[in-house]
């Protein structure tokens, strides 16, 4: 199995993960090494008829629980009266 | 006062209740038993401050007095958590998870964070953010991960008692590694709300103690249905020291896994301790035998495939915007998200991530994830059956003893097959022991498990108690502390 440097952006972009340059080719090879081990799992599924799922949902009241906003937004890197800011999602014209 | 220092739980408990400790002297021991060896061993990320543990403590409940660690990824209202890392570095829990919850009602002093491999992800503890924690019996060997801290803690007796969490053998591991017991009891009995998610079809909070006894109390306190975790199973609290007579239940049949005992890579000096600890099962008058699980040997494979994807899916929450650390100088909204997360996430937590992704992804789901997961419906049906003919398995816990630390700097494949033969449990969401049952020439313990079927923990304590009655290996402690 091979993973290419274009493939390692595209998985980096989708786990929004920046990487350095020199950070590219050893997470290729690990992923690699993971990925080839974990092949194997074929060999035990080929002829296995894929048995239906008994899950069941699972509901309770639905209680307010009381939280203060101040303690939750305290824990923000950012925030600002009863927001939490981040960078400019739009740009101005 | 040292030799409290490696008392049981009960020992302690009775020595209050006679008032001849208060539970402020017990309290203060233990506490001085971390500031005295921590600088060395690295156990914990925090000792919590005497008075704010004092004005907690209370009387009349299971733990009295008797005092823990909680891995720190696991949430205890107005402290610190970090899970190791450092985008959780600012972070304070904003309410107790229903083990800690659970623990306070039962009046346990709970002294400190664990350390922990980030976010659980690992076998050595060497992937925390913050320290590397050391093995009591070596110091310049792993204590096993991902819980390494809290095993290493209740090895050196710095603490009677501490919590884990166990996805593909977190708990398991450590224990046999650094010489303690350590149950992943079955999926569903004890309560995730409040435990940071890593595979969250695989988690489950487990104790460590040094005696059977002092597990199963524990668990006692901590188990049970909880509406705030659907996965929760509806069983009611129950007394796990019951039936620890120090007798095996009258006509026990074990098997034991000749496949994973005779597994490539196995060390030579664990396959006899369990051979030994086998004949030992005999003796006490339990019928063996040797059975093969041939599937087992592709759970490691799932394994990795079912983690790392629901790890993906969990840490996608580290955003920077809500909790954590944040890259300030970014300025765009993807700019901070991917920044923050490269600079916040260690090298094994992003390669997870990835590796989730990538089997999640359009072209790979069938190949990987669907794969996987009939795969573990197999594993999960092949060891369900063998229960249907003996009433508790035997496997090994890990393959090797204690490894130096950095040793496998360079192969993190080996390092991911630590969790070969405890990762099948988890994927079966049946519950494990793991008790220890000897040592290698060097002076480094051994451990093997016990598996029995889904909710079997009563009768997994009564077995292992047996054993531990009938071996030395509970009143051996690592020199020096």
């Amino acid at each position: 199995m091979k993973i290419s440097r274009d493939e390692i952006l595209k998985l980096a972009s989708m786990s929004r993960v920046a990487l350095h340059d020199d950070e590219i080719e050893p997470l290729a090879k690990q992923l690699e090494q993971v990925l080839t081990y974990a092949e194997r799992i074929t060999e035990i599924t080929a002829d296995v008829e894929e048995p239906s799922t008994k899950n069941v949902n699972v509901f309770r009241e639905d209680v307010v629980a009381r939280q203060t906003a101040e303690a939750i937004l305290a824990q923000a890197p950012e925030q600002e009266s009863s927001f939490f800011v981040v960078p400019a999602i739009i740009e101005k014209s | 006062m040292d030799k409290l220092a490696f008392a049981s739980v009960a020992t302690l408990r009775s020595l209050i209740s006679s008032n001849e400790l208060t539970i402020e002297e017990v309290i203060d021991f233990f506490i001085r038993r971390l500031e005295a060896y921590d600088p060395q061993l690295h156990t914990t990320l925090e000792v919590f401050d005497r008075e704010s543990i004092l004005k907690q403590a209370g009387s009349g409940g299971l733990l009295t007095g008797i005092p823990g660690l909680i891995k720190d990824n696991i949430c205890m209202k107005g402290r610190r958590l970090s899970c190791a890392s450092k985008i959780l570095e600012n972070f304070n829990s904003p309410y107790d998870a229903t083990v800690v919850r659970r623990l306070k009602a039962a009046n346990a002093p709970l002294l400190g964070r664990a350390n922990m491999d980030e976010f659980a992800m690992g076998s050595s503890t060497e992937t925390s953010a913050y320290a590397k924690t050391k093995n009591p019996w070596d110091a310049s060997r792993v204590p096993g991960g991902s819980s390494g801290g809290s095993a290493a803690a209740v090895a050196a007796g710095l603490v009677p008692w501490a919590l884990g969490s166990d996805t593909g053998g977190s708990v398991r591991q450590p224990a046999a590694l650094c010489g303690v017991v350590g149950m992943k009891p079955t999926y569903g009995l004890v309560s995730r709300y409040g435990l940071v998610a890593y595979g969250s079809s695989l988690d489950q909070i487990g104790v460590f103690s040094r005696t059977v006894h002092d597990n199963a109390h524990v668990m006692s306190v901590i188990a049970g249905d909880d509406l705030k975790d659907s996965s929760s199973l509806r069983v009611e609290k129950k007394d796990y020291t019951a039936k620890l007579s120090g007798e095996l239940p009258t006509e026990l049949r074990i098997g034991v896994i000749g496949n994973a005992v005779d597994a490539e890579g196995m060390d030579g000096e664990i396959v006899t301790a369990i051979q030994t600890a086998v004949g030992e099962f005999e003796k006490l008058g339990a019928k063996v035998k040797t059975v093969n699980i041939p599937s087992l040997d592709y759970a490691a494979a799932a394994y990795f495939i079912i983690s790392r994807a629901e790890a993906a899916s969990n840490l996608a929450r580290f955003d920077g915007v809500r909790y954590g650390t944040r890259d300030k100088k970014a300025h765009t909204l993807t700019e901070m998200y991917t920044n923050t997360r490269h600079d916040g996430f260690g090298s094994q937590v992003k390669e997870r991530i990835m590796v989730g992704n990538y089997v999640l992804s359009a072209g790979h789901t069938k190949e990987f994830y669907d794969q996987a997961y009939i795969a573990r419906r197999v594993i999960r049906r092949d060891l369900i059956e063998m229960f249907r003919d003996v009433h508790i398995l035997i496997m090994p816990t890990h393959p090797v003893p204690a490894f130096k630390i950095g040793s496998y700097a360079v192969n993190s494949l080996q390092l991911d097959l630590q969790d070969y033969f405890t990762c099948p449990m988890n994927l079966a969401g049946l519950p494990a022991i793991s008790l220890p049952c000897g040592f290698t020439k060097g002076k480094l313990p051994i451990g093997f498990q016990l598996i029995g079927p889904h909710l079997s923990e009563g009768m997994l304590y009564q077995v292992a108690h047996a054993y531990e009655q009938h071996t030395p290996w509970k009143d051996m402690h690592p020199e020096g502390f």
